[in-house]
């Protein structure tokens, strides 16, 4: 026998104090009561008076021993018997509730989570109520719902709180996890039961260094499935007009598939395409769509599966970026190769009679003329008179040669030269903070300021004219400018990657010497994500569908994770590890309460001293017999009187 | 300064009542109850035959005119008989939550002052196994304060003794009067023949039985030690509800009996319990039992 709620020391201990307490309560109930009366002649006769004196301290000890019996079988009841289970202390099990993508599917008239929900409730009901139980649950990560806990009421609400999430199921992982849980928190380890679908990545597929006290509850999972596994956008290289659209489908059912892929961009079909996929294979598509302008680009699965979620996917695309540049120059035919070869540049060509202080551009270009600026706009200085230039000209000289490029410097990245000598050039004195691109034996003929204070733009002034003389016949004079514009105007020149994935772990190409501190990973609300960078591969994680941008440089990569993350495969179960709900325990090991009959002897006993004892009418009808005599006397009494 | 027994409110009440008697008792002239003796009244009463020594303002002249007899007319007495208050001082008068010996000086009190204010000669006698020092009072209502003041310096002490104090009374008291006795009656020895006594002397009784709700229908239960207020004797027994319902039949029979010994010699009993206010029971019980109108 086991006392569920009270040990058999506690137990004692409490029906000795509340015995000695009846016993003194009866006692003194029993005890005489002293009054005075104003006299003794309506009072009993002597005959009780004799009685009395020779009475016994305990009058009813049946009465008493029927008390202290019932009371006694009341403690026990609180104390909770039970028959049947001798080892007192209990197990404690975890249970581990496949709250993965996969869990969504449907089946039948619900989805699969009911049906791990329905199994997880009835392990519950077949293990003894004192053992203790943790639910965890787990996708891509495990995560405890409660602690070890012996109220049913606590696990059933957890397990009815439990839904499916965006990821797919570690399981390696949460078996893990629930091992450790075990061993640190558990008094008497139980088992460790996973319920669920357990579809897996391919790579836990074949899991088989499993805990030893294992139990596996599935749930069906035989459903047909196609889903977007992946989508992946750019601009194309090749027509910036155009975004490259790659669509990756996957298979994950047991039969071939033939499916309908369908674009459409903001709600216009963009392109089509019937694949034919394989069992447990993946297809990719390839389309290519002309859009200048934003909008949502959405990519649909025609098919009718079991796990509809991810038969869909949208994507919000940003429209193309363009710099708008106004280039004052009186011979503009020098300069258009440098600006309007440029598809993501907007130039515009004036005479500087036309010149605008006020003018809207990104980039305002002044040749061999000075004039203040009153936009805010970024401007290029090519050889500025020298009264009227941003940078200090120390010196004007012909025949000098060019033999110094800054690599260093943003602007500088990539140019080099030989032998160039310039016809003539405005050499600068730069103050501090201003960077110089490049040098002459004089000194610097390129300086960039960067314009620190407020209402300042950045500026590059050059020294001599690039599309004259030798430089016009340089490689480095176009690049010269396309670092310039770079610089200046650096998210008209960014490149926009987007990626609609799956929650969860996402893996991201980067440059081998791509440094930690050039990039930012962050999620819809701009706060950073952690990531780690091995070799030229960057990892994060994202448990919840989201945005995540990517930045490295002047790359940005969009990831729209709205995908759920579904296992390619179904665990196979290792041999020898229990399976099912044990049934068993149900029938065997039910502990039998005693506590109901315990309570209703108890109840019964002190009923039945209430009513042969107490101040019932059994009681008076026994009395009055005893006092009947004396009565009869007195009567006698007062008749002689 | 101790609180008066009674209040303002109440005296004011207690002004239209009286004291009533209904035997006929010899006395002055100068009462309010009519009497069987003739006297110097006015009312007339009867003629009888004149005696010499007699008043001749009595003579009926008319009379004697046409039937030459002397004929003597006699007068309805309303005499001015004596009013006495025996009031049970015992120690028994003690016990009860509400105090019959409290109880007993209120009620005193108010007849004291109904007497009073009917210009009734009032004698408060107090008694336990002997008569006590009196207080008589008379002269109207201003002399109600030393009345009440005598009362209210009474204290409990000794155990009843009726027979004595009957015996003490007559003695004492030669004069016929009414005589009024408050008390719980509860003397150990017989209290008929001490009644009886008072009644075969001429007085005229009026039995006010004072009585504790504890002393007709005790509320304990279980093992009781029963200790006598006045002996101090003590009783060890066993009560329950039967019993109680016995001891209450007995308290009934006892008190019946006392009510009998009263109406026996034309007097008037009135049982009150303490727990009835002192108010309600002068203008109902005592007023219906007509002690008082």
């Amino acid at each position: 026998m086991n006392f569920l709620n009270l040990g058999l020391g506690e137990l004692l201990g409490l029906v000795g104090a509340i015995s000695a307490g009846v016993v003194a309560l009866y006692l003194l109930d029993r005890s005489k009561r002293r009054q005075l009366v104003a006299t003794l002649r309506f009072w009993s006769a002597a005959d009780v008076r004799t009685e009395l004196k020779h009475r016994r301290r305990i009058q009813q000890p049946w009465s008493l021993l029927l008390q202290l019996l019932s009371l006694a079988l009341l403690l026990t009841a609180i104390a909770g018997p039970q028959l049947g289970i001798f080892d007192v202390a209990g197990r404690d099990h975890v249970i581990v509730l496949d709250t993965s993508a996969w869990m969504g599917s449907r089946v039948g008239q619900g989805i699969l989570m009911d049906q791990a929900k329905a199994n997880a409730r009835a392990y519950l009901r077949s293990i003894p109520r004192r053992d203790r139980v943790m639910l965890v649950r787990a996708d891509a990560l495990a995560t405890p719902a409660t602690a070890f806990e012996s109220s049913r009421g606590v696990l059933e609400s957890a397990i009815q709180q439990s839904q499916p999430g965006a990821s797919a199921l570690n399981l390696s992982q949460a078996l893990e996890f629930a091992d450790r849980a075990q061993k640190l928190q558990s008094q008497r380890a139980g088992e460790i039961v996973f319920v669920g679908a357990g579809r897996v990545s391919e790579e836990e597929a074949a899991l088989s260094s499993v805990p030893g006290n294992l139990r596996v509850v599935t749930t069906s999972s035989a459903q047909e499935n196609v889903g977007l596994r992946k989508i992946g956008l750019r601009r194309s290289p090749t027509a910036p007009d155009s975004w490259d659209i790659f669509v990756v489908v996957r298979n994950y059912g047991a039969r071939p598939q033939s499916v309908d892929l369908g674009l459409q961009f903001s709600k216009s079909p963009a392109g089509s395409r019937r694949l034919t996929l394989r069992p447990g294979s993946e297809e990719q598509a390839a389309f290519t769509y002309p859009a200048k302008t934003g909008g949502f680009l959405e990519a649909r699965l025609n098919v009718r599966d079991a796990f509809p979620q991810d038969d869909r996917a949208v994507m919000e695309l940003p429209p193309e970026a363009s710099a708008r540049v106004v280039v004052y120059s009186d011979e503009p035919q020098l300069l258009r190769p440098l600006f309007a070869a440029n598809p993501q540049v907007n130039a515009l060509f004036e005479s500087p009679e036309k010149f605008d202080p006020a003018v809207k551009a990104d980039v305002v270009v002044l040749d061999r003329f000075s004039y203040p600026l009153k936009s805010n706009a970024a401007s290029i200085w090519i050889q500025p008179p020298a009264s009227a230039s941003p940078v200090r000209v120390s010196a004007t000289r012909t025949g000098l040669r060019l033999d110094k490029w800054h690599p260093e410097t943003p602007l500088g990245a990539g140019l080099r030269t030989r032998d160039v000598t310039l016809e003539s050039a405005e050499v600068f004195s730069p103050a501090v903070g201003d960077i110089v691109v490049a040098e002459t034996t004089e000194g610097p003929v390129i300086v960039a300021t960067e314009g620190s204070k407020p209402g300042e733009s950045k500026r590059v002034v050059i020294g001599f004219h690039p599309g004259r003389g030798p430089m016009k016949y340089e490689l480095a004079t176009p690049l010269l400018m396309a670092n310039i514009l770079r610089w200046m105007i650096p998210g008209a020149f960014r490149q926009w990657e987007f990626q609609a994935g799956t929650v969860g772990t996402v893996n991201a190409a980067v440059d081998k010497d791509a440094k930690p501190e050039q990039i930012r990973v962050l999620d819809d609300a701009n706060r950073s994500l952690p990531f780690t960078i091995d070799g030229e591969n960057l990892r994060f994680f994202s448990g919840a569908p989201g945005t995540v941008r990517v930045q490295v440089g002047d790359r940005e990569t969009v990831y729209s994770l709205t995908l759920p993350d579904v296992g390619e495969e179904v665990w196979r179960v290792p041999a020898g590890v229990h399976k099912g709900v044990p049934k068993a325990i149900l029938s065997e090991a039910a502990p039998r309460d005693l506590w109901p009959w315990l309570a209703l002897l108890g109840g019964i006993g002190l009923l039945a001293d209430w009513l042969l004892y107490g101040r019932s009418r059994a009681f008076r009808l026994r009395a009055s017999g005893a006092m009947a005599p004396h009565f009869k006397k007195m009567a006698q009494w007062r008749k002689a009187s | 300064m101790p609180e008066p027994l009674l209040d303002r409110g109440f005296l004011e009440r207690l002004e239209r009542l009286t004291i009533q008697w209904q035997n006929s008792l010899p006395g002055l002239v100068g009462g309010h109850n009519t009497s069987r003796f003739a006297g110097s009244g006015q009312e007339f009463l009867d003629h009888r035959q004149f005696h010499h020594g007699d008043d001749l303002r009595a003579v009926n002249w008319r009379a004697f005119l046409r039937l030459e007899k002397l004929f003597l007319k006699m007068f309805q007495l309303e005499p001015r008989i004596p009013v006495r208050l025996l009031i049970d001082i015992s120690k028994s008068m003690e016990t009860g939550q509400l105090d019959k010996f409290h109880y007993a000086q209120k009620l005193a009190a108010a007849l004291c002052y109904v007497g009073l204010v009917r210009l009734d000669s009032i004698c408060l006698q107090p008694f336990s196994g002997k008569l006590h020092d009196a207080f008589t009072a008379s002269g109207g209502r201003h002399r109600f304060t030393p009345a009440m003041t005598f009362l209210s310096g009474l204290e409990t002490t000794g155990q009843t003794n009726f027979l004595e104090c009957s015996r003490q009374f007559c003695s004492k008291y030669p004069q016929r009067g009414l005589t009024m006795v408050i008390s719980d009656f509860l003397d150990d020895r017989d209290c008929e023949k001490p009644i009886q006594y008072l009644a075969d002397f001429g007085h005229e009784l009026i039995l006010l039985q004072v009585w504790a709700d504890e002393d007709r229908e005790p509320p304990w239960e279980g093992e009781l030690e029963l200790e006598d207020a006045e002996t101090g004797q003590k009783v060890e027994l066993a009560f329950d509800n039967d019993a109680r319902a016995q001891y209450t039949a007995a308290f009934d029979a006892h008190a019946d009996l006392i009510r009998k010994v009263a109406e026996r010699n034309s007097g008037r009993y009135l049982g009150v319990p303490t727990s009835v206010p002192i108010e309600q029971a002068i203008f109902g019980p005592l007023v219906r039992s007509g002690a008082v109108a």
